[in-house]
């Protein structure tokens, strides 16, 4: 009888959930049971594991191997004419062996969290703009911009990781402490447009000038040009919105310290921006940091990037040229974001493969033909998938990597426990061999 | 498993065989000294061919962020070359930034079997990784860019020891399993975040002040000391900059007898003379590397027609992005460790500053005398797609050909450069040389660039044809580790290729100081930065090139 497993503590775990990539929290594993020691409330969540044993395949609600589930999946779309995947949080590997499903069967493909990513791209895709990273915007932005919501709901750990207090402890320019090249004897400034900082924001930034420009989601937009007028020092006279008054004059104060800071950062967590309004948000946050660079630097940092959304982002720009929501049939690949986003897809489609490795999110509403998830082992579906593959995610059931938010780090995930949970690369190589064993 | 090929020509200058017929014979993926007395399991007749190594391209930006980004830029580009349809399509294409799958067919198709990525950016580099593990058909490798790295540029202000520097120029290389130091405007892209437009040799630069000089040096006695083959691989100050050749000859004058690779060298040879200020300085270059044995570069040529432009030197591509066609561009300040700049571009025959440039390089090829120090690129993609090498061939091999292409270009431009003068061809010894030998043994990589015994299999065969573009388009045989990946130019079979990466020593100490320097600084452990054996190419692991002590 093998020894009650030894409880192990495991720090300097990283992250794969939200995207911002935070590398130093701690859990607890012992055998099959996962108990975060010190991590955000969604890396906790998201994190847990008990020790009881996973569920096993399943077809048709009947449960299987592996390999009969992957032998059922490869059949289902091999008959398929037009399939949809759909979710696909899965870590780097797990994000080629599903292309290489599409490559092989034909699927339109598409992000779960890929919404506020195509606010972003309808700007950097059609005119670009000049973006900085974490570690850039940790040692040298003077004034940050958080426009829309607070991000803080989404990126718990966003202004602890972008904005750390120094000790003080060590003179400028001394030691390795963040920031480096601010002056420490002048605070960062950040400036809250759109939205109020909440609570957990405004304890985060208590050492730092934190002001607010409150603007209603419908006017953000406007709001977002008149600040570009501003910049640009145009005329706001021809503008939509009354900028006045009060909203005028904070606008213009703002553009102002822009001019004179010496590292501006924008930030925006492109998936909690109005739908409506997104794109233009974007186009005038790159504008403006367009405009600045002129005479000083400054620089974009889109927050986003949920489930490695932005690995699955660059795997699908190095193989097929295109960015997500692109199709893959018969030796081409086309990239149609309107025809391609999940939900459009799902109206011409005949068989839905979704994929969510990272959490247990249900497949997306669909009745016009099978369903097939590589999914959580916790998903509880509303509907029983046709084929359903539990796959472990990666960080806990098995090593990895994933792309961090600004698209330029990209971290290697470990393995945390064996609860005989398949990787979502091995259940897509699993299906992708059904069809060539006899 | 053997395989022979027979009959052929074969141009192995680094083995002293040129123009020699005679077999080569390939067992388990080397090649073998032959004996007739062996069994081969397969024969090649190279009756009618010229027999070469595999080619190398020490100079072609293939995987990576930027690499992403020009993706992105260039939807046009890849829309209009989607791959051809067929048992090999990876659904991919893209020509000026080719998806992974194009580029490992592309590149093996013309006979290249190992390509290197200069300028991978340490806190991209696990990205790059995973990019080249998903090229097919070529061996590759990653240049580190230093030189304007925070950590670094502190050491040098704070005047630590070389040693303390060549450690950690150790570790970052061992950390990001990549094989040789790539410089990219040493200092300049760092000035640029401080909002500096520009940054000279010996100008001193904002916040650290130093001189891009003195960070040249300091990684010169670095790569030195630590006997990592490939001398620094510069891309130099104020690239594309009229008089920019006065830096450039300055900069070899720098260089105090510490070898040096300046790459792309076109784009850093420019005069400023006559009514256009801008004028050829392919002269004063060429001369200067003529002297100077210490010197190699690689060309950088440019060639007609679409491209996009991608650079770790967002201060030049700052400068250049009013230029950019189709109107879009993309900068980005990284990690505390480099940038990029991502600019689309199309050269314009007759436009006279891009036809010149065109001149420029054909005139460094044609005047560099030594073979062995002047390497075949375009800089892909900055000068052009990797896929216009057959050509570029031919405009050196070809003078009649060349002078019909001169004579092409812009009037102004032709009245600025003495290319018609110069009669010089190159021979199917001194093309083996620029695209083989010479890469190969820069780069440290003693089992590539020849066909002796120990060497890679990879064998490429082609039939010898007058129309030197059409024979270096589609060679009539690729081997692969003796495995035939390309028959008439086509895709045959596609196999896993190998990373190669140093791993000099160093001190340990340079752990923990690396360690303090991610967690406070950076905000990233050391440990997630540093990539591990097991990570490239899927666990294969990499390929360790030696270093010399």
């Amino acid at each position: 009888m093998p020894a009650a497993a030894q409880a192990r503590t495991i720090r300097d775990l990283v992250c794969g959930f939200c995207g911002l990539g935070c590398d130093d929290l701690e859990v607890k594993v012992q055998g099959r049971s996962v108990r975060p020691r010190s991590a955000c409330p969604e890396a906790t969540a998201l994190l847990e594991r008990s020790d009881g044993v996973p569920p096993v395949p399943r077809v048709a609600g009947r449960e299987t191997s592996l390999k009969e589930a992957a032998a059922r999946a490869g059949a289902l779309l091999a008959a398929s004419r037009s399939a949809v995947f759909s979710g696909l949080g899965a870590d780097v590997d797990g994000v080629r062996g599903v292309f290489d499903l599409a490559l092989r069967f034909g699927a339109s493909f598409d992000h779960a969290a890929s919404g506020g990513l195509f606010r972003n791209l309808d700007t950097l895709q059609r005119r670009g703009w000049i973006a900085t990273t974490l570690a850039e915007v940790r040692n040298r932005c003077d004034l940050l911009v958080v426009v829309g919501a607070d991000p803080t709901p989404d990126f718990a750990r966003f202004f602890e990781r972008a904005l750390p207090v120094a000790s003080g402890e060590v003179a400028d320019g001394d030691g390795d402490e963040a920031p480096l090249f601010t002056n420490r004897a002048h605070p960062r400034r950040v400036v809250f447009l759109g939205d109020l900082a909440g609570p957990a924001a405004r304890a985060a930034l208590a050492h730092y000038d934190v002001s607010h420009i409150p603007v209603p989601t419908a006017l953000l937009a406007d709001a977002m040009a008149g600040l570009s007028a501003f910049v640009d020092a145009r005329s706001v006279k021809t503008l939509a919105g009354a900028f006045d008054g009060a909203l005028g004059a904070a606008l213009a104060e703002l553009a102002g310290a822009l001019k004179a800071a010496r590292y501006g950062v924008l930030t925006w967590n492109g998936g909690a921006l109005d739908p409506n309004d997104g794109e233009r948000i974007v186009g005038h946050a790159a504008a403006i940091v367009a405009r600045l660079n002129e005479t000083t630097r400054a620089g974009v940092f889109p927050l986003g990037g949920r489930d490695n959304l932005i690995g699955a982002h660059q795997v699908a720009l190095w193989r097929f040229g295109y960015p997500l929501r692109t199709l893959v049939a018969q030796g081409e690949a086309s990239h149609a974001p309107g025809l391609y986003a999940t939900s459009r897809a799902l109206r011409d489609a005949d068989l839905l493969l979704h994929v969510s490795a990272f959490r247990p999110d249900p497949p997306p509403a669909f009745s016009s033909g099978p369903l097939i998830a590589l999914a959580h082992p916790h998903t509880e579906f509303a509907r029983e998938p046709d084929v359903f593959i539990p796959v472990g995610t990666p960080g806990i059931d098995h090593a990895g990597q994933v792309f961090r938010m600004d698209g330029v780090v990209c971290l290697p995930l470990v393995k945390l426990r064996d609860a005989g949970l398949a990787s979502v690369a091995q259940a897509a190589a699993a299906i992708l061999q059904s069809g060539r064993t006899p | 498993m053997r395989v022979r090929v027979t009959n052929g020509r074969i141009f192995d200058p680094a083995s002293g065989a040129v123009d020699v017929l005679g077999n080569v014979l390939i067992e388990d993926g080397r090649v073998v000294l032959d004996n007739s007395a062996l069994h081969a399991d397969e024969t090649h007749d190279a009756a009618g061919c010229v027999v070469m190594a595999g080619g190398i391209d020490l100079h072609s930006h293939i995987a990576g962020g930027k690499v992403n980004l020009a993706r992105l830029l260039m939807g046009e580009d890849r829309r209009a070359n989607p791959e051809p349809l067929g048992v090999f399509c990876g659904c991919g294409g893209g020509v000026a930034a080719p998806t992974t799958h194009v580029t490992g067919c592309r590149y093996s198709q013309m006979g290249y079997t190992a390509v290197f990525e200069p300028a991978m950016v340490g806190a991209n580099a696990r990205h790059a990784h995973l990019e080249m593990a998903d090229i097919p058909n070529i061996d590759t490798g990653g240049f580190l860019v230093l030189g304007n790295d925070d950590f670094l540029l502190r050491l040098i202000a704070q005047g630590e020891s070389q040693t303390a520097i060549n450690d950690y120029v150790a570790w970052m290389l061992s950390a990001t399993q990549t094989c040789a130091i790539k410089i990219v405007n040493p200092g300049g892209i760092s000035a640029f975040k401080f909002n500096a437009r520009s940054l000279d040799l010996d100008e001193v630069g904002p916040h650290y002040a130093l001189t891009p000089r003195r960070v040249l040096q300091t990684l010169q006695r670095a790569v030195t000391e630590l006997g990592i083959p490939h001398p620094i691989h510069l891309h130099g100050c104020n690239l594309g900059v009229p008089g920019n050749v006065a830096t450039t000859l300055a900069t070899i004058g720098a260089t105090e007898g510490f070898p040096l690779h300046l790459t792309h060298v076109q784009f850093h040879a420019y005069g400023k003379e006559g009514d256009r200020r801008f004028s050829s300085g392919a002269a004063e270059i060429a001369a200067a590397v003529n002297a100077n044995p210490h010197i190699s570069v690689d060309v950088g040529q440019i060639m007609f027609g679409q491209t996009v432009t991608a650079s770790a030197d967002l201060m030049a591509q700052y400068r250049n992005h009013p230029l950019a066609s189709p109107k879009k561009w993309v900068g980005m300040d990284i990690e505390c460790d480099a940038a990029c700049g991502v600019v689309p571009f199309a050269y314009r025959d007759k436009s006279f500053v891009n036809a010149l440039q065109w001149a420029i390089g054909l005139e460094l090829f044609l005047l560099i005398e030594d073979p062995w120090r002047v390497f075949l690129t375009t800089d892909h993609p900055n000068g052009g797609p990797f896929t216009s090498y057959p050509h570029l061939i031919r405009l050196l091999m070809d003078r009649d050909f060349r002078a019909e292409q001169l004579a092409r270009l812009h009037k102004a431009a032709r009245a600025h450069t003495n290319l018609g003068e110069l009669k010089r061809e190159y021979t199917l010894e001194e093309i083996a040389i620029v695209t083989r030998a010479a890469p190969a043994r820069t780069l440290g990589l003693k089992d590539r660039g020849h066909l002796a015994p120990g060497a890679v299999g990879d064998v490429v065969l082609y039939a010898d044809m007058a129309d030197r573009e059409a024979m270096f388009s589609a060679p009539r045989l690729v081997l692969k580790d003796g495995r035939t990946i390309v028959r008439d130019g086509e895709i045959v079979d596609l196999v896993q290729g190998q990373t190669y990466a140093v791993k000099p020593p160093f001190d340990p100490l340079m752990d923990k100081r690396m360690d303090r320097w991610f967690d406070e600084a950076i905000g990233l452990k050391a440990k997630h930065f540093r990539i591990s054996d097991g990570e490239i190419r899927g666990g294969q692991g990499p390929s360790i090139v030696e270093c010399v002590s």
